[in-house]
């Protein structure tokens, strides 16, 4: 997989998050570039949901430097978020509302007109065209996502940031979303992936960051860290099936204890 | 590429869609909210010649406005948050007050209406009249004494993550207000609980409807229990808001 080289729509230097004495983000650094996939990895309690919440503008870091489509999300927060669509993990929407009121809703606030003919196509797209009444809790969980998704891409944003957007879905639907991550990259856009499913990283992302304890621990392509970290002792003992998978880099970089 | 961000009524338009049409859809909730004054508006017609219009209608308009700022608003604050609602706005290119904005506008209509359907009620029911100042008057007290119950719910949902927790509290709350706060008015728990109750969050907002159904009688005590209000108010938004958190992660 070619890496492109566009400019940053992402770029995060330096950046600390505390909770009380607790650092649970230790001066993590990454970017990502247009038109590239990239994969946020790490255990539980990493500093993954962290550094992404920073970014997101969902926690004030005590310090360091986000930009987005060159907008630093301390001077221009509502700048950079309207140059981001994010998919969270644990999201949801009011539940007395239908799909089509829900794509309204965030339509009107990033000032997008959403008539009917717009909004039917937008769901015709995703195969939902019948959802347009349904309320969002009547949905499947691939169904969800792609919802999820449609209104995450809304108003073409610069930078995707998808929180864990497969769990919990069957493989059909998985591979559908990996196909739209994908026809996302090739129209340009920079995808932020944090994921759990080390085969999920293997296949769509471009280049990842492995964070663990609050700090990055490998920052490149899935194929150059199983390349880098092969004869790794950490890495051999984690190998299951004589060949070395992403996985067992990760095991061997993160350790094999289970994190609460 | 071109940055386009939404003006702050354009913002608040749809947010104001989103959240209405959510009050719309729990319009069952909303009956209870309005019926339970109602009701006690028509159990209270016997007294109404012994106790007085302003101080029945001045009752039921609090018992309502307790209902709205702790069953109502605190409980979907709660629910909303449990659910991530609120954190997938806010990764929108709006700003926090706007979210929050929306959401007291509609518990100020809820304000007006269950204020309204306690006048009429009390007029078609208990045949209570009061001059059109009284009315209006007394509609914008409510809405001062609104804001004190939506400060307290605020300090519910501040202190309180869980929203079942938040749900049983506002309960306890709700039915402490009524009981004590009604009774104790009426003097049934005795001397020292009536005069706490006088100045209780339950007994400010209540004199200020009242006197405000009648602007002829208001007294430097009125202004008083007005200005405790605003006190309450003041000091329950500024905790609420201080503890609250938009994640209950």
């Amino acid at each position: 997989m070619e890496i492109k080289n566009n400019a940053p729509i992402l770029t995060v230097e330096g950046l600390n998050v505390f909770y009380g004495d607790l650092q649970a983000v230790n001066h993590v650094a990454f970017e990502v570039r247009g038109g590239e996939i990239f994969g946020l990895l790490g255990p539980n309690g990493a500093g993954k949901t962290s550094s992404l919440s920073a970014v997101e503008g969902l926690i004030v870091p005590q310090s360091g430097n986000i930009t987005v489509a060159g907008f630093n999300t301390k001077d221009k927060p509502l700048h950079a978020r309207a140059n981001m669509g994010v998919q969270l993990q644990s999201t949801s929407f009011q539940p007395e509302l239908r799909v089509g009121e829900i794509i309204k809703l965030f339509a009107g606030i990033h000032a997008i007109d959403m008539p009917a003919e717009k909004l039917n196509a937008l769901l015709s797209n995703i195969k939902l065209g019948d959802a347009v009444n349904k309320k969002f809790g009547q949905l499947s969980g691939g169904q969800q996502q792609r919802v999820s998704l449609v209104i995450a891409m809304l108003h073409d944003p610069q930078l995707v940031i998808l929180d864990e957007p497969t769990t919990g879905l069957d493989p059909q639907s998985r591979r559908q979303l990996w196909e739209r991550m994908e026809d996302l990259r090739t129209q340009g856009h920079g995808i932020l992936l944090t994921t759990h499913s080390m085969e999920e990283a293997e296949a769509v992302c471009d280049r990842i960051a492995i964070i663990d304890h609050g700090k990055v621990i490998a920052t490149d392509t899935p194929q150059a860290l199983m390349d880098k970290h092969r004869n790794d002792a950490e890495v051999i003992a984690a190998s299951r099936k004589g060949k070395i998978t992403l996985e067992d880099v990760f095991i061997g970089l993160t350790g094999k204890t289970v994190r609460s | 590429m071109q940055t386009v961000i939404p003006t702050t009524s354009k913002a608040i338009a749809s947010l104001l869609r989103a959240d209405f049409t959510t009050q719309w859809r729990n319009r069952r909730a909303v009956i209870l909210i309005v019926l339970v004054p109602v009701i006690i508006l028509s159990s209270w017609k016997g007294l109404v010649d012994k106790l007085g219009g302003a101080f029945v209608l001045s009752n039921c308009i609090t018992i309502g406005l307790t209902a709205i700022g702790l069953m109502g608003y605190a409980n979907s604050i709660a629910r909303d948050r449990e659910k991530g609602v609120f954190q997938r706005l806010r990764v929108a290119p709006v700003s926090s007050w706007s979210i929050m904005c929306s959401r007291l506008l509609v518990q100020l209509a809820m304000i007006l209406i269950v204020t309204i359907a306690v006048f009429v009620a009390g007029f078609y029911i208990d045949k209570i009249s009061i001059e059109p100042a009284g009315y209006l008057l007394a509609a914008i007290a409510a809405i001062a004494g609104g804001a004190l119950y939506l400060s307290i719910g605020q300090v519910i949902v501040g202190r309180i993550q869980n929203p079942e927790t938040v749900n049983s509290t506002c309960r306890l709350v709700y039915f402490a207000f009524i009981m004590v706060g009604m009774f104790g008015e009426l003097g049934m728990l005795g001397a020292e609980v009536t005069k706490i109750v006088r100045w209780s969050p339950y007994g400010v907002v209540r004199r200020i409807v009242s006197s405000s159904l009648q602007p002829a009688h208001w007294n430097r005590d009125d202004t008083t229990a007005l200005l405790i209000t605003f006190g309450y108010t003041l000091v329950f938004a500024i905790l609420g808001i201080k503890w609250f958190k938009w994640s209950s992660k």
